[in-house]
């Protein structure tokens, strides 16, 4: 058995020559290859994590804006009720003194309603008292009232100043004498009297007035001397009156 | 029936003269080289079929490669990942009639022993020098030189010898059988003969890349980074 060593050395040449071949034709395109899909699949995991993390970011910031959201509606919302509260509360006091105001004019109208009802109440009432009273002076009327209130008006012409007296009784146009409707027997007493009264002769016309209702009355164009139950109603109206 | 401890010379270039077994080599190296540019024509992104296949063979011989030796598979994956394919091819071209495989020839696998030798030496030096390389002989003492250094060549002339000794048994086998008992009585026998090169290609890869992978450790386990990782064991059969 022997080797031959041209042969051993060939086949060495020729093993080493296909270790060559096989590792640029084979070994290292098949490991880039797997490499290269390393390196793509290492690219995407790592896109794919970065796409994850902008994602988180992005649902992080959402949520972030979300609770912001929230808290602004909340706070929006309480601005809101306290404004309603506010207002409401501002409309209320305004509306409550608006109430006050109109229940304060609507007292004062009663009020004054009441007192002018009252006030024409009592006035009518006075009429009608006045219009009770005259009627019933109208029946009361007769020659003893009417004496009465003769020597009434003598009375009050003698208490008169003397002056005032003269004045009358010298005037130039004269006395009216006014009666509700004495008789001629009557004018004459009465002339007499209130002649004795002044002191003179003065000139007096006698007048008929049946609302005296009852008395005798001097008037002149300055002096008017009152003496008759109108007169006196009249006063009695005008006391009532003021007195309200 | 020829002798397989004789190679048939076909024709004499100067000195060489070219036997059937060169011949053959020349002819696997072919078929391999030309199959290499084929399957790795297209090779996309989304693998196909034939694309997934090859990078299957690739990664499982690069597993085997990291698993063995602990390092970065690169720089061993062309040498060792040649030595199978071609050993196989070789193994199993006893398969085409009236060929005998090159590995049943002293020349062939005394040169594939010559280069795993060679291939210790050069990976020994690239990592950690010529001198770093000559300090494993002394590993673990001085005294373990001459011992080393006779480990270093019988462990290579055991390979030469076992795949030699494997495959030219079964083409003697087969061939005697063949000659003995007709044409259908050696098929079982070139079915476990199919087997047995498969396995002792996978042998020989292995216990390159371990010895490779020994002196790497060695050189590893005397240096200051040195590397934690637990030394491969050693396979041999």
């Amino acid at each position: 058995m022997t080797i031959d060593v041209w042969g051993l050395g060939l086949q060495a040449i020729n093993v080493l020559i296909l270790v060559w071949l096989l590792s640029r034709l084979f070994w290292r395109p098949v490991a880039a290859a797997i490499a290269r899909r390393q390196d793509t699949a290492n690219a995407v995991i790592a896109t794919a994590e970065a796409t994850q993390a902008r994602a988180d970011a992005a649902l992080a910031e959402a949520m972030q804006a979300r609770a912001g959201i929230a808290s602004e509606r909340s706070a929006t919302l309480d601005d809101a009720r306290t404004e309603a509260e506010a207002r409401a509360r501002a409309i209320l006091t305004a509306a409550r003194g608006e109430a006050d105001a109109m229940m304060k004019a609507a007292t004062t109208a009663m009020e004054r309603d009441a007192e002018i009802a009252r006030k024409a109440n009592a006035a009518r009432a006075s009429e009608l008292s006045l219009k009770i009273a005259a009627r019933l002076l109208e029946r009361m009327n007769g020659p003893a009232a009417q004496s009465a209130f003769l020597s009434q008006l003598i009375t009050a012409i003698e208490q008169m100043p003397a002056a005032d007296r003269a004045a009358l009784a010298d005037g130039a146009n004269g006395l009216e004498v006014v009666t509700p409707g004495n008789t001629d027997a009557d004018h004459e007493k009465i002339e007499k009297a209130i002649q004795t009264a002044l002191g003179g002769t003065p000139k007096l016309r006698f007048v008929t007035d049946p609302g005296l209702i009852a008395g005798i009355e001097l008037r002149s164009p300055h002096f008017v001397l009152h003496n008759s139950w109108q007169a006196d109603l009249a006063q009695i109206r005008k006391a009532v009156t003021d007195g309200q | 029936m020829n002798s397989p401890l004789e190679s048939a010379i076909l024709f004499q270039l100067g000195p060489v003269a070219i036997t059937e077994a060169i011949v053959t080599t020349w002819a696997i190296m072919t078929v391999l080289a030309t199959a290499a540019v084929l399957l790795t024509r297209q090779l996309e992104l989304r693998p196909t079929r034939r694309q997934a296949a090859l990078e299957l063979v690739v990664s499982m011989l690069d597993t085997q490669i990291a698993e063995t030796s602990g390092a970065d598979p690169a720089p061993y994956r062309g040498f060792i990942g040649t030595l199978f394919l071609f050993i196989l091819m070789a193994n199993w071209s006893s398969l085409v009639p009236g060929v005998e495989p090159p590995t049943a020839h002293l020349e062939t696998d005394a040169a594939l022993a010559a280069l795993v030798f060679l291939s210790i030496v050069w990976f020994g030096v690239r990592r950690g020098g010529v001198g770093g390389y000559l300090r494993t002989f002394a590993a673990p003492n001085p005294v373990m030189i001459p011992l080393n250094m006779m480990q270093s060549l019988t462990r290579v002339f055991s390979m030469f010898v076992r795949l030699f000794g494997n495959v030219m048994s079964g083409v003697f086998v087969i061939g005697i059988v063949a000659s003995l008992a007709g044409l259908l009585v050696p098929v079982p026998l070139m079915a476990l003969d199919l087997l047995t090169g498969l396995v002792q290609a996978y042998i020989f890869a292995v216990l390159a890349m371990v010895f490779i992978s020994s002196t790497i450790q060695d050189r590893r386990a005397g240096s200051p980074d040195a590397d934690p990782s637990p030394s491969p064991t050693q396979k041999d059969t």
